[in-house]
């Protein structure tokens, strides 16, 4: 039944229709809501449940592929039907691998029929998922029974049990091997399913493709030599380096070079090359294998594809191989495929974004001169285009850093006007970065924004620190808010954490300070000075014993840098007042006075300071 | 010399055999094996093992939360425990990590090479605690 449908576009006058044409039909149980660009979507979708999502992907912030690629991040697990005026069968098609459910064309099809499509996409997405689950629950017990069979036959094969006779060492090891190759089936599977959920994680980093491939080439060496096969290197120049995570790109590297050496005849080479293009390193493999047939062309990156069946058995493979090469070279933003070779063979290449090109893009050099810049430390590339388009339309122009390192390097050389933080980098996490940030002088009042896709780390660390997060928003960021918290006074004075000088030796009290201000904690006059000195504060708070007799001295001194009198509570063991100085807000006694209600009486000081403007010099 | 006393827990009876062989091959490891979290705790307090290898799904006491109570008394609570799964979901590692495991081995293991992997978890001093 469904019941919250979310409607994705953006000519008023078709959302109009659509649901006056819904209501005429007899959809009156379902609740249509209409957003007309891909940001306002992504924002709805973080906080409602949708039963079906209908996407007109011709949007001002998201068009075609990438629409629908959005829509299907933004709610894996929720059906999507394409309703589209563009009539193009190629499109359907991809839109169909990209997670829609269908693909209708306005005009085309009436109300009733959009419906029916409705229905259907509902309960095909319903059988996907049930079958992922399945899928998923079924590897993690396969692999439980392969623990015992695959860990007794090594012990066998290891003689952990004595020497064996030859003809049953011969088939322990076919049973050994066979039970090897499942578990790699079993891993193959579970990689498909972990990428299709968006489950696997990446790290992206600058990686030199030559000394990755060599190491893949070691790794494969024996196997390459079972089957008579050599392989060689060919790469042209030194300093191929691309964007990707380095364990992913493995991954495909290896998956090609065992493809191309199961399918080559004996006595023959697998020629491995790199060449260095101007945007892209591009990576191929040649095997002189039988070739691919025509009619098994089209099908070659779908899952369990062979081009024959008997091939499973005869070649050891999974039929997942090719298909989590794609996968993953397209999550790393590049592009596969093949070509027949010359003389026989088959060519496959992987093309990926240079290092230098990837750079190249971190500086926003299009922005207008006066935009108030930004920097943006995150390891998605297309994540920060997109955000870097957003921005430049209100004014601002956006630099990218891709990890701790870079953005560190970027910050000090550059003064942003705000910096917004991924709490997982390739490098470091978010919050160490933000500890070094602060520690620049340049960068303690600066707006930092956190920006994270997982919604629990590290929130407890921000608020009980003195990181100073202006705040934090979840992936999708929510646009409207950013742009609030970038352009607002927010950024500046209202958010930011009062400054509290502590003039005493109590950690505990430090400590609960902590919790509503950034402290700065002495404990002798000169210290308290010399903090005066090189910081403004909204308030102090002192114990007069420690500053006996130099206390009513020290108060004329407690002054920020506009000669503004700072605010002082008196909290010291017998609670005893410096005269009945206006300047002194309250006097608490230790013996009576629990922490909590120190901490709410500087909290209610710290109020009343912000509300009325701070007092003048008498 | 000292004998290196680890705790096996897991449910399934054929890995705990398994897992005793392989263990087994380094001579100076003596292995116990429970079938439950429950169980774990008591033969823990006991025996005194000098790391403890545990299963994560399990039935009622699951790892992590044998890992929890292993942590609250105070006679388990600095003994290392390295856990072994069946289940490989990002995050997995770097979360039991964060719940005061050693490391993570993953199943199915190469049951020649178990037995260093998991010395290189064992503390300098075992080995040489006192019995």
């Amino acid at each position: 039944m469904i019941k919250a449908i979310l409607l994705i576009e953006d000519n008023p006058g078709d959302a109009r229709l659509l649901r006056e044409m819904l209501k005429d039909h007899g959809a009156h149980d379902a609740e249509m809501t209409h957003v007309d660009c891909m940001s306002a979507a992504e924002k709805y979708l973080v906080e409602h449940a949708v039963d079906v999502i209908l996407l007109d992907p011709g949007l001002p912030d998201a068009q075609g592929l990438g629409a629908i690629r959005r829509a299907h991040a933004a709610a894996p697990r929720v059906p999507l039907v394409v309703l589209t005026a563009l009539d193009d069968e190629s499109l359907a098609e991809q839109a169909l691998q990209e997670g829609a459910q269908d693909y209708l064309i306005k005009g085309q099809i009436e109300v009733r029929g959009i419906l029916r499509a409705l229905r259907y996409a509902t309960e095909r997405k319903r059988l996907e998922r049930l079958k992922d689950e399945f899928v998923s629950t079924v590897s993690h017990e396969l692999r439980t029974p392969l623990t015992s069979i695959s860990g007794s036959l090594g012990l066998l094969m290891g003689n952990a049990a004595g020497s064996l006779p030859k003809p049953m060492a011969r088939l322990l090891a076919i049973a050994h091997t066979n039970s090897q190759r499942l578990v790699r089936l079993v891993d193959d599977i579970l990689d498909i399913e972990k990428m299709q959920a968006g489950g696997m994680v990446f790290n992206f980093s600058r990686v030199d493709v030559r000394p990755l491939v060599a190491q893949a080439i070691a790794a494969n060496r024996g196997f390459a030599e079972g089957y008579g096969v050599r392989v060689r290197l060919e790469a042209a120049r030194a300093g191929a380096d691309v964007r990707a995570d380095p364990d992913r790109l493995l991954q495909v590297v290896t998956n090609l070079l065992s493809n191309a050496i199961k399918f080559s005849p004996a006595d023959h080479e697998v020629v491995v090359a790199i060449e260095k293009g101007a945007d892209t390193v591009r990576l191929t493999v040649r095997d002189h294998g039988p070739g691919i047939p025509v009619d098994f062309k089209p099908l070659i990156f779908e899952k369990f594809a062979q081009a024959d069946a008997g091939d499973a058995r005869q070649k050891g493979g999974t039929g997942l191989g090719l298909s989590i090469v794609k996968q993953i070279v397209d999550r790393l933003g590049g592009e596969v495929g093949f070509a027949d070779a010359p003389g026989g063979g088959t060519i496959f290449h992987v093309q990926l974004p240079c290092w230098d090109h990837v750079a190249s893009l971190a500086i926003d050099r299009d922005a207008k001169p006066e935009a108030l810049r930004l920097l943006l430390c995150e390891d998605d590339l297309d994540t920060a285009l997109t955000l870097r388009e957003q921005l430049r339309q209100v004014g601002f122009a956006t630099d990218f850093a891709y990890s701790a390192g870079d953005a560190f390097t970027c910050a000090a050389a550059t003064r942003y006007h705000a910096i917004l933080v991924d709490i997982q980098l390739p490098d470091g996490d978010g919050i160490s970065l933000i500890v070094r940030l602060r520690a620049l002088p340049q960068y303690r009042d600066t707006s930092i924004i956190v920006v994270s896709a997982d919604t629990s780390r590290g929130r407890d660390d921000l608020r009980s620190s003195k990181l100073n997060v202006l705040d934090w928003l979840n992936k999708p960021v929510d646009f409207d808010r950013l742009v609030q918290l970038l352009v607002g006074p927010v950024a500046h004075e209202v958010n930011r954490r009062p400054r509290i000088l502590h003039v005493d030796e109590d950690n505990i009290v430090a400590r609960a300070l902590g919790e509503i201000g950034d402290v700065v904690t002495v404990n002798s006059i000169a210290e308290a000075r010399r903090a005066l000195k090189t910081s403004d504060f909204d308030l102090a708070v002192l114990d007069v014993a420690l500053a006996k007799g130099v206390g009513p001295n020290l108060l004329p001194e407690l002054r920020d840098s506009k000669g503004n009198v700072i605010p002082v509570v008196v909290f010291s063991a017998d609670g005893a007042n410096l005269a009945s100085d206006t300047q002194v807000q309250a006097a608490l006694a230790k013996s009576h006075t629990s922490i909590d209600s120190l901490i709410a009486t500087v909290r209610d000081r710290l109020a009343s300071r912000a509300t009325s403007s701070s007092q003048e010099v008498p | 010399m000292t004998d290196i006393r680890i705790l096996l827990v897991d449910d399934e009876p054929d890995i705990r055999e398994v897992v005793d062989v392989s263990l087994g091959l380094d001579r100076e490891f003596r292995t116990r094996a429970c079938a439950s979290g429950a169980d774990a705790l008591v033969t823990a307090a006991e025996w005194s093992p000098s790391l403890i290898l545990l299963d994560v799904m399990m039935p009622l006491m699951d790892g992590p939360a044998t890992l929890a109570n292993l942590r609250k008394n105070p006679r388990t609570a600095h003994i290392p425990v390295v856990f072994l799964t069946a289940r490989t979901q990002a995050g997995e590692i770097e979360q039991y990590i964060s719940l005061g495991a050693q490391g993570v081995l993953s199943k199915p293991f190469d049951p020649m090479t178990l037995a260093a992997s998991v010395r290189s978890y064992l503390p300098p001093s075992a080995g040489h605690h006192a019995p």
